[in-house]
């Protein structure tokens, strides 16, 4: 796949490539090879096999203290006669769901306000800024900084009581779904802004000016031309959210007081249960529901052209 | 575009006060951390703030009952250093040497996008449990940097094809013509243009690091980086030591930043000063 | 650092490509074509996107390597030869100018590649600046200067190691109109100047009148002509280049009868030409093409009702478009079968008995002024285009 092509300056009938050219090409491969070689070892050793190993483990037997090396399918059966399984996913799903929705409208506004309201590349790039910013700092801070927040005793409450709103302090707050959610839209809205302003600021101002021209209102310029244009950075955007919810347990656990889990988290369990076998298994499912929701997303919203530029 | 002299339309404003709320969103609750960790000494974790201290702040190098901060913190900052390093380097080779067509690009190319996309912890239960079949030790400055790079990396690699991208090569084949070799090529002309983006390839690489949870928390070994030790905390702590530590480590990433941004905006400016002078048509 | 030796001004400058091919992956940019450019000619590559042009002028230079022939500069050849060996420097279309280094440092890059000391580069960088006269401009950085004189520092950086040959790939087009026109003279003046061979490909036909010595027109991968700015266009050879380059009507028969090396031919319309054959015995029914310059043509209007008197060498005809061009005035005739006939006018002929688009008109000239072009005659082994040195 080339990533950056030249174009020839010729266009005719092809022709079989020369002995020489073939040692050009070569040549220019080789240089490629070594170059991105580091990389991809990196990767194949510290992503490639340990994701072979997961697969292995998870046929593999286990006692209290140890894991055994076999080849059974009971972590498996286990997984699926489970009932436990399919409310831990049902609870993932409807968790990545709802967040992917919230994310996206937020998303999208900021990503449209920033492009085509904001006049200033200064001011763009400024205000892009602010919202990157808090992302690369802690996620963990980010996130427990919600609990003085919504706590019973929290700023919220304390907020509300004092304008007379409520007079009881709001329970549903923290340490429930809805915090889950706020704190997974605190920690993701910007993998959609991300990927939504590059598609949109690709867009060719002239054509908005031009669909104004032919008559479309403010709501169908947006619906008819921006939309459309950005189905690839809300499709990229999409798969980032989906993912990170999916697989996050450290958030569901904080935030929702244990009373919510997820599948990421219960395997966590297992894992510190030393229960690797069948943390392996859950695993490599989870990694095959969230591989075909990808295919999905890609399925309808071919990305590979926006990301070889 | 609208005309500069165009008053602004309703939605305009609508549009700039739901980005205002989003910053609250986005910044809000972060300050009221910062705030509380000024909690005097016999305050509880939630407002009213109870008179105003650095009691807790000096807690965190004192007390040891809250865990090893002081330890933690130095690990992960040169664990961060570490991969912010090798991330730069790895990435802007590859970055290159995507620029090329090549047999396994597209391989190369789908192992990063996986990389990044897969769940962190498992990612790490992959790695602690090669290392236990293995009958190795996992240890945060081997198989903690690994787990990290899996998803610096393909950070980093993204952020090349973006800059890689808006380069022009004629700049390099312009060096060739004055007879430039390979290398004085790259290091008199590449390296320096692409120097704003690889400053960005850095930033990336450490502060992802440096927050870098879910990979790290199986494939640490035995001695936690900062962010282990504060998810430790969170379960554990019930005092504001817990701010201190996140005003204390969020400063830290905000001088990170900030150096690498003042860094890449005085590049940026130095280069494109007089694009306001008199031109004429491109 | 020893300062490496190049190949210095003395050399000869003249250029031979034999017999070259370029294959790019599916796509063959450049046919078996043969050229030879003598030393200090002032040559221009001319022809649409997609024609080549821009691929021999890289592999001359050597960012390219032809897939079959040779490249030759001053009898020696240069393929695969190192960057300092060739003698050859290229300005870019984009002028390439390293936005990261100032001015003089731009000037002086060759230099230091080739390891010269800093006081010594800088100091030859500071002569070449002050003879394009941006020596007041040595340490703006170049988003600092105007295109106009962006384009001055990528020629004295492409000088400042005395080539052979400067390679000049569309060194005008991203100029406005204005600059390009001041532009032009500009380049030919310092080509003169330095006696050097000059090779620009554009794909404007007046820039390459205007400038070259000898103009090479090329189409898909070939040369179609390669000839003095002069010839190229009072005697274009086939009706390609005749459109091409402009400035004539392209004329098509058939052959009715040949007699004292004229031909009579008649075209579909009706309209009939005589075209000078020479030694040639075309047969009757072959299909001739003849030029005829444009501003050769007289255009007289028909009085309503009147027939156009036959006769040869004239067609009638319908005013579709005219263009006011300063010095004359362009009139298109749409013929009886919708093609297309161009006069250019006198201006004071034309605003005396000023036309009118609709008015019905007759275009004549005279057989002396007609040429034949090579399109449907017999052809010989093409020879190696060798380009003339034209005088002035």
């Amino acid at each position: 796949m080339a990533l950056f092509n030249q174009t020839a300056d010729g266009a005719m009938d092809a022709a079989p490539p020369t002995a020489e050219q073939l040692a050009d090409d070569r040549s220019g491969e080789r240089a490629s090879w070594w170059q991105t070689g580091p990389l991809v070892v990196v990767l194949l050793l510290f992503f490639g096999l340990p994701m072979l190993v997961v697969l292995a483990v998870s046929f593999f037997d286990f006692s209290r203290t140890d894991i055994i090396p076999a080849f059974i399918f009971d972590n498996y059966i286990d997984l699926f006669r489970s009932e436990v399984t399919l409310r831990l996913y049902l609870s993932s799903l409807k968790f990545a769901a709802i967040v992917w929705l919230v994310t996206l409208v937020l998303g999208f506004n900021i990503a449209y306000f920033l492009v085509f309201h904001v006049r200033s590349l200064l001011w763009q790039i400024g205000l892009f800024l602010v919202c990157t910013v808090p992302f690369l700092t802690s996620n963990i801070i980010r996130m427990i900084s919600w609990i003085p927040f919504l706590g019973r005793n929290g700023i919220f409450n304390q907020a509300l009581e004092g304008a007379g709103i409520t007079s009881q302090p709001l329970e549903f707050l923290l340490f429930s779904d809805f915090a889950v959610i706020v704190a997974y839209v605190h920690l993701f809205t910007l993998f959609m802004v991300v990927p939504i302003f590059n598609s949109m600021a690709r867009i060719d101002k002239s054509l908005l000016e031009a669909a104004r021209d032919a008559g479309a209102g403010r709501f169908r310029v947006v619906a008819e031309i921006v939309l459309p244009l950005s189905k690839t950075g809300i499709a990229l955007g999409s798969i980032f959210v989906v993912t990170l919810v999916m697989g996050d347990s450290f958030v569901v656990r904080t935030m929702s007081g244990g009373q919510s889990a997820s599948v990421v988290s219960a395997l966590q369990n297992e894992v510190a249960a030393l229960q690797y076998p069948p943390a392996a298994a859950s695993a490599v499912i989870m990694v095959i529901i969230v591989t075909l929701m990808v295919a999905g997303i890609l399925r309808l919203v071919d990305v590979r052209k926006e990301l070889a530029r | 575009m609208h005309g500069s002299d165009e008053g602004r339309p309703w939605t305009f404003y609508a549009f700039a006060a739901f980005f205002g709320l989003f910053v609250a969103f986005l910044y809000g609750p972060m300050i009221v951390i910062y705030v509380l960790s000024f909690q005097g000494p016999n305050g509880g974790m939630t407002f009213p703030l109870n008179g105003v201290s650095l009691h807790w702040f000096s807690a965190l190098i004192s007390q040891t009952r809250v865990g090893d901060i002081a330890g933690s913190f130095q690990r992960s900052i040169g664990l961060a250093a570490l991969v912010a390093i090798i991330t730069v380097v790895l990435s802007v080779l590859a970055g290159l040497g995507f620029r090329r067509r090549f047999r396994g690009s597209a391989f190369a190319f789908y192992l990063a996008i996986a990389s990044l996309i897969m769940p962190g912890l498992f990612v790490g239960l992959g790695i602690a449990l090669a290392f236990r079949l293995l009958g190795l030790q996992t240890a945060w400055y081997t198989t903690g940097l690994g787990a990290q790079l899996t998803w610096t990396l393909p950070f980093g690699l993204l952020i090349m094809f973006a800059v890689l991208g808006r380069f022009n090569r004629s700049y390099e084949e312009a060096a060739t013509d004055l007879g430039a070799t390979n290398w004085q090529r790259f290091s008199e002309i590449t390296l320096p243009m692409l120097l704003p983006g690889i400053i960005g390839v850095a930033l990336f690489g450490f502060t992802l690091s440096y927050d870098e949870l879910a990979r790290t928390a199986l494939t640490a070994g035995s001695q936690n980086t900062l962010p282990l030790e504060i998810w430790a905390m969170t379960t554990n702590v019930t005092s504001p030591t817990l701010y201190a530590v996140g005003a204390v480590t969020t400063v830290v990433s905000f001088v990170v930043i900030i150096t690498a941004l003042t860094s890449i905006a005085a590049i940026q400016s130095r280069r494109a000063r007089g694009k306001q002078s008199e031109q004429s048509h491109g | 650092m020893a300062e490496k030796k190049g190949v210095e001004a003395t050399g000869s400058g003249e250029v031979v490509v034999a017999n070259v091919t370029k294959r790019f992956a599916e796509t063959v940019a450049v046919r078996e074509l043969s050229l030879t450019i003598p030393h200090g000619a002032y040559c221009c590559l001319l022809g649409p996107s997609g024609c080549g042009k821009t691929t021999i002028l890289r592999m001359i230079a050597g960012h390219e390597r032809p897939t079959t022939g040779d490249i030759r500069i001053g009898g020696r050849s240069v393929l695969g030869l190192p960057q300092i060996e060739r003698g050859t420097a290229m300005m870019f279309q984009s002028y390439a100018l390293f936005p990261h280094r100032s001015v003089l440092d731009n000037v002086a890059f060759a230099l230091k590649m080739r390891g010269a000391g800093l006081p010594e580069r800088h100091a030859k960088a500071r002569e070449l600046l002050t003879k394009v006269q941006l020596e007041n401009f040595a340490d703006r950085l170049p988003a600092q200067l105007s295109g106009g004189q962006q384009q001055r520092v990528a020629l004295a950086r492409a000088l400042i190691t005395n080539p052979r040959v400067l390679l000049l790939d569309e060194p005008l087009s991203a100029l406005d109109e204005y600059l390009r026109l001041r532009m032009r003279g500009e380049l030919r003046r310092v080509q003169k100047e330095l006696g050097i061979t000059f090779i620009h490909v554009t794909h404007t036909q007046l820039e390459a009148i205007a400038v070259a010595d000898t103009v090479v027109v090329m189409a898909q991968g070939r040369i179609e002509q390669a000839a003095s700015a002069r010839d190229i266009f009072v005697a274009p050879k086939s009706a390609y280049v005749a459109r091409f380059v402009g400035g004539q009507n392209v004329l098509l028969g058939n052959v009715e009868s040949v007699m004292n090396g004229t031909a009579a031919v008649a075209s579909a319309n009706g309209a009939r030409f005589a075209f000078p054959v020479g030694d040639l015995r075309p047969a009757r029914g072959a299909k001739l093409y003849g030029s005829i310059r444009r501003d050769r043509v007289v255009v007289e209007k028909l009085a309503p009702g009147a027939k156009p008197a036959a006769g040869l060498n004239s067609v009638a005809g319908e005013v579709h478009t005219i263009e006011n061009q300063g010095s004359y005035v362009k009139v298109t005739l749409d013929l009886a079968d919708n093609e297309e006939f161009v006069a250019n006018m006198p201006d004071e002929a034309f605003f005396a008995n000023p036309l009118d688009i609709g008015d019905k008109v007759v275009a004549r000239w005279s057989a002396s002024d007609v040429k034949l072009l090579d399109d449907g005659l017999p052809q010989e082994a093409p020879a190696p285009a060798r380009t003339a040195m034209a005088a002035g």
